[in-house]
């Protein structure tokens, strides 16, 4: 028999034009408390859905569990063989009550009819919850729970399921430091009793007091697995980001004139708090972080999606008052989001019809229609200046590529003639020559004078693109450094949970280190 | 006792108490037994059909055919009284085949909203057209009336148990079931599931497909009883009696605490929320206030108890959106 609860090897899966993983390996043993690292992007998630049948495996990969071949066709068999995945949005229903929760999925391959039966559903909540010492009404409906609780229920129906291996991931996100305290005394626990788990986690510090070994994913490859006293803080930033270099860093310190754009103490309660930042001309501005550091909630609230911002703001010295996303454009703010089939483009429609959206206005005669022919002449100019291939106005966004999509959406903001341009994720799912052509677009933007601030957690992309780059993290601005002198590594450190570094040897970077005038 | 204040069930019977408080001054027939179970029984069909719709909602759909379909089951009902025979026999018979024709035309929307992935909307909206515009054609817009009913079927309909008509137990009977089925049974979790957390439903085997057939198909099987229920209670059928009337049946819904974003719903939440829109009618009549007047106080109940539900529901959403910002040190 084998030591290992869990072995894949050489698992691949290829998305249409990604490869999400590549020949990935993870091997958990019987007990053990295995963290699975890696930045945003890395592949952790892709894994843990092969793993739990939500995405099949490309042919030719290895999956045992318990030493058996796991055939798994979709969530509920994995369960069942006894693998518990807790995501991290959690699997619960909120309209139900504790006991519920716990027991479903238990009957699911049972004729639909079957009567439930309250007392032993009843009976099995309360031996799951007592075993972690919990004490619940289990009449209660979960959505009356803390998070913290809601996760102790999803645990609950992992040992109500006889669950041997569970994977956690990212179980302390929005958990407080108390509640984090105890959920490591369960996991304990749950490794005194033999049940492997997966801990999947941001925080290396907790990793650290947790985890028994590591596997690292970079780039949807497998780097390699370490015993927890062979490797220390810093070894593991190395080899979450040691990647070899695809792009030359910007070393060219840019002329950078007067200042552009200003902000300070913005403040949005459950986003980010006292945000203080300056954009000078000329210059790309990063902002880099990973997903919910609060970037996003920041862009934003410049552009005035979100409300009830606290703070303020400077535009050509001219102080701004924004209080929707309308005003923000009318005072020369563009905002590219991340998701740009969702937010940024209107895919049924033509090329023209997307690029001119913002400036619709002033498009119209004298009869207040809308002109035709200076609407094409202008989405051709843009067509030829950003080169969108193929150069059809009247095609349909959705008919292009994700390059030619995103160049859309720029020329749609161009044509706005805007002050500062915010672009979220610019190049997130687009191949390597287009992404090439938007950095490109984005440095000519700069030189004709718009600001760029360019959101992104690809940190090749941040290095080799921007002028100056701020790292966020859990809603603060957490450090501030020129490209020139910018590393990998150092990035990484300040983005993830600066508490945990702090501990460790290196503080070259204080806890709570604001952003200073440059 | 704070649990049972916030539940919505709770307001709904404050407001209906209030309500009858205020009418029983106004009229003073209004607070009679009598009254009352004329009421009920006169809200049977709108409350039978409000019970099916509740399942459809819980899941975050809905379904605006609800009417149509149960005129083509008494259109239906209709033809087929003038081949049975004059005996109790044709009730029982009626009893099977009514709600099998319309569990099938249920099972048709549910077919095209599982399957097809049409929303229900536009699948019902659809299918109410198809429905309404054959009972035209088959009936030329023209009454039936009961003389070719069995004399079986009209004494069904007169009797009367305890002084309680026939109508209100059967009612009940429904009422009880489709609760009994959302507690107790593997069906009727799936559909809460569903409606609390479609993603999550997936991830512990729920069958989406089935759960969304089983809706719709056991709202054309209450539409079925439903169409036994109004010809009964009409004595005739009239293609154009129910026109409109899904209107109201998703109102009591909604005002009964369901939530159209799916998940929040319930059997005796409805049943007040059925209750709440008869007394209002009934005691608007008894106070001789204009039938338009009417319609607008329903109207601005319904959207002020929906905007009360959706300011709470995003209120909830943009909680658990927050990120855990860090202190200063």
């Amino acid at each position: 028999m084998s030591e290992y609860i869990l072995e894949m090897e050489h698992i691949s899966k290829t998305f249409p034009g990604v490869k999400a993983l590549d020949n990935v390996e993870l091997k958990v043993q019987k007990g053990e408390v295995h963290a699975l690292i890696g930045e945003n992007g890395a592949g952790k998630s892709t894994l843990i859905k092969v793993l739990a049948g939500i995405h099949g495996a490309d042919e030719g990969g290895k999956y045992l569990f318990e030493g058996e071949k796991a055939d798994i066709q979709e969530p509920m068999d994995a369960t069942l063989k006894g693998m518990s995945i807790i995501y991290q949005d959690l699997s619960l229903f909120p309209n139900l009550s504790v006991a519920e929760n716990i027991y479903i999925g238990r009957d699911s391959k049972k004729k639909p009819w079957t009567k439930i039966n309250w007392k032993s559903m009843k009976k099995l909540a309360n031996k799951a919850l007592a075993e972690l010492d919990m004490d619940i009404d289990l009449n209660k409906k979960v959505e009356l729970l803390s998070i913290a609780q809601q996760q102790m229920i999803e645990i609950a129906r992992a040992l109500a399921f006889d669950s041997k291996l569970i994977v956690m991931d990212e179980p302390t996100s929005s958990l407080s430091s108390g509640e984090v305290e105890k959920l490591y005394n369960v996991i304990d626990k749950l490794k005194e009793r033999g049940i492997s788990v997966i801990f999947i986690s941001h925080k290396l510090k907790e990793l650290f007091r947790v985890s028994d070994r590591f596997t690292v994913l970079r780039d949807g490859q497998y780097v390699g697995t370490y015993d927890v006293n062979e490797i220390d803080e810093q070894g593991l930033i190395k080899k979450m980001v040691g990647r070899e270099v695809v792009y030359e860093t910007n070393k060219e310190k840019a002329e950078t004139g007067e200042k552009l754009f200003e902000i300070s103490s913005f403040s949005k309660e459950g986003n980010f708090k006292d945000i203080d930042l300056t954009l000078h001309r000329g210059e790309i501005l990063a902002i880099t972080g990973l997903v919910g550091s609060g970037r996003t909630e920041l862009a934003q609230s410049i552009f005035g999606i979100t409300k009830n911002v606290q703070g303020e703001m400077w535009l050509k010295g001219e102080e701004l008052k924004i209080s929707s996303s309308e005003d923000a454009v009318k005072k020369g703010i563009a905002y590219v989001p991340e998701a740009r089939q969702t937010q940024g483009l209107v895919l049924e429609q033509s090329v023209i019809n997307n690029m001119t959206l913002p400036i619709i206005d002033t498009l119209r005669n004298k009869l207040k229609l809308i002109d035709r022919n200076v609407e094409k002449n202008l989405t051709d100019q843009y067509i030829k200046s950003l080169d969108v291939r193929p150069a059809i106005p009247e095609l349909t966004a959705d008919k292009l590529s994700g390059g030619n999509q995103q160049k859309v959406v720029i020329g749609k903001w161009l044509s706005a003639q805007p002050k500062l341009l915010i672009i979220d994720e610019p190049t997130n799912g687009i191949d390597i020559g287009a992404k090439t052509e938007i950095h490109k677009l984005l440095r000519r933007m700069v030189n004709e004078g718009i600001g760029v601030i360019m959101i992104s957690s690809e940190l090749p992309e941040v290095l080799s693109v921007s002028d100056r780059i701020l790292v966020m993290s859990r809603g603060r601005i957490a450090g501030e450094m020129n490209t020139v002198d910018a590393d990998q590594e150092e990035i990484m450190k300040l983005a993830l949970d600066n508490e945990g570094i702090e501990s460790g040897n290196d503080t070259k970077t204080p806890n709570g280190t604001h952003h200073q005038e440059v | 006792m704070k649990l049972l204040l916030k539940q919505k069930e709770f307001s709904v019977l404050a407001i209906i108490l209030i309500i009858t408080v205020i009418l029983s001054f106004v009229s003073p027939v209004f607070l009679t037994v009598q009254n009352w179970l004329d009421i009920i029984e006169g809200n049977t069909v709108i409350g039978i059909l409000a019970i099916g719709m509740t399942l459809i909602i819980i899941t975050s759909d809905i379904d605006v055919s609800v009417a149509a379909l149960t005129t083509a089951v008494t259109v239906s009902i209709g033809y087929l009284f003038q081949f049975l025979p004059d005996n109790w026999s044709s009730v029982v018979l009626i009893f099977l085949i009514a709600p099998l024709i319309g569990m099938l035309l249920g099972a048709f929307n549910g077919l095209l909203v599982s399957r097809i992935k049409i929303p229900a909307i536009v699948v019902t909206l659809g299918t109410l057209n198809i429905f309404s515009g054959l009972v035209l054609y088959i009936t030329n817009g023209n009454y039936i009336n009961s003389t070719n009913f069995p004399d079986s079927f009209l004494a069904f309909s007169n009797i009367e148990m305890a002084g309680i008509p026939i109508l209100i137990y059967l009612f009940a009977l429904v009422a009880f079931g489709t609760w009994f089925i959302l507690k107790y049974t593997l069906i009727g979790r799936s559909v809460l599931a569903i409606g609390g957390n479609a993603q999550s439903s997936v991830r512990v085997g729920i069958n989406f497909e089935k759960v969304k057939m089983f809706v719709f198909s056991y709202m054309g099987f209450l539409g079925g009883i439903a169409a036994i229920a109004q010809t009964s209670y009409t004595s005739a059928i009239d293609p154009n009696g129910l026109a409109g009337m899904e209107l109201t049946v998703i109102a009591a819904v909604v005002l009964g605490g369901a939530n159209i974003h799916g998940g929040r719903g319930s059997i005796p939440g409805t049943l007040l929320g059925v209750l709440l829109l008869a007394i209002m009618q009934n005691g608007m009549i008894l106070a001789r206030i204009d039938v338009f007047w009417q319609n607008v106080v329903t109207g601005a109940i319904i959207v002020i108890a929906v905007s009360y539900d959706e300011i709470n529901h995003r209120r909830n959403q943009e909680k658990l959106s927050n990120i855990d910002v860090k202190e200063a040190s």
